[in-house]
């Protein structure tokens, strides 16, 4: 189709329509004036073109500068409005933009979990979380379901005890490895351990 | 998940582990995997652990 003419090809069968290259090479879907806009290559993978945050690659009709376009090689872009979103960059970092004013590296929370550390010590919600264990008052350690990848992660965490005269000021590491983060909630004289109503703790990586 | 894994640590009381419930192991596969290497455990009912902790640290397992 590389002359002037347009071509219109319409379904004459219940099959619909079926175009097919020949034996030996791949289909490939051009614009008017010659430009490939797609191909199906000999092993049925599609390849569109890279495109821009304002004319992306993948889209959808209607809205056509919101979907998906390919800045660079080995890196998957984003884009709403014209303006990129998001992207996973060739070294596997995925960095979006959500209200922080670029688009930038978001470090992931690797594990999280709430728990009751009372009476029936209980775990409330979690994940990459196989259990806590209890190894005495206001003693506990999170184990992971997928180990971190050293001992470097930093641990957010916080406890809440169920008293007026007693305030939870730190809640300190007692050991840290890959595969577990034992932690004891302390008081305001920090010598004395505590049993917390909530105990909370996230790992990020 | 209603069982709990006990077993004695190293500090002479015992240790309880808790399951999450969405991990997606079962609580033999999580005794496998959380108690330390080496120790015996055993698989109890949580009815079976008190839940007065006034005493938590002299808890002991017969």
């Amino acid at each position: 189709m590389g002359d002037s003419m347009s071509t219109i090809i319409n379904a004459t069968t219940t099959n619909g329509v079926v175009i097919q290259p020949d034996n030996s090479g791949s289909l490939v879907l051009q614009t008017n004036n010659g430009t490939t806009a797609l191909t199906i290559d000999t092993s049925q993978r599609a390849a569109f073109v890279a495109g821009t945050a304002a004319l992306p690659a993948i889209t959808t009709t209607g809205d056509t500068n919101t979907g998906i376009f390919f800045s660079a090689a080995d890196t998957i872009d984003f884009t709403e409005g014209g303006t990129a979103c998001g992207q996973f960059d060739s070294s596997a970092n995925f960095k979006f933009n959500s209200g922080y004013g670029s688009v930038a590296t978001a470090y992931g929370c690797r594990a999280w979990v709430n728990f009751n550390g009372t009476g029936t010590v209980a775990i409330r919600g979690s994940a990459n979380v196989t259990s806590i264990t209890d190894n005495g008052t206001g003693d506990y350690t999170v184990n992971f379901t997928t180990a971190m990848p050293d001992v470097n992660y930093s641990v957010v965490q916080s406890a809440n005890y169920n008293q007026t005269t007693t305030k939870i000021n730190s809640s300190l590491i007692r050991t840290q490895s890959t595969s577990a983060c034992s932690i004891s909630p302390h008081a305001d004289n920090a010598t004395t351990q505590f049993d917390c109503e909530i105990v909370t703790m996230a790992i990020f990586r | 998940m209603k069982k709990r894994i006990v077993y004695q640590n190293d500090e002479g009381g015992i240790s309880i582990i808790v399951p999450a419930g969405e991990c997606g192991l079962t609580i033999e596969e999580i005794a496998v995997k959380d108690v330390p290497q080496g120790k015996a455990y055993h698989i109890v009912d949580v009815s079976e652990i008190p839940t007065d902790r006034t005493f938590r640290n002299a808890w002991t397992w017969q």
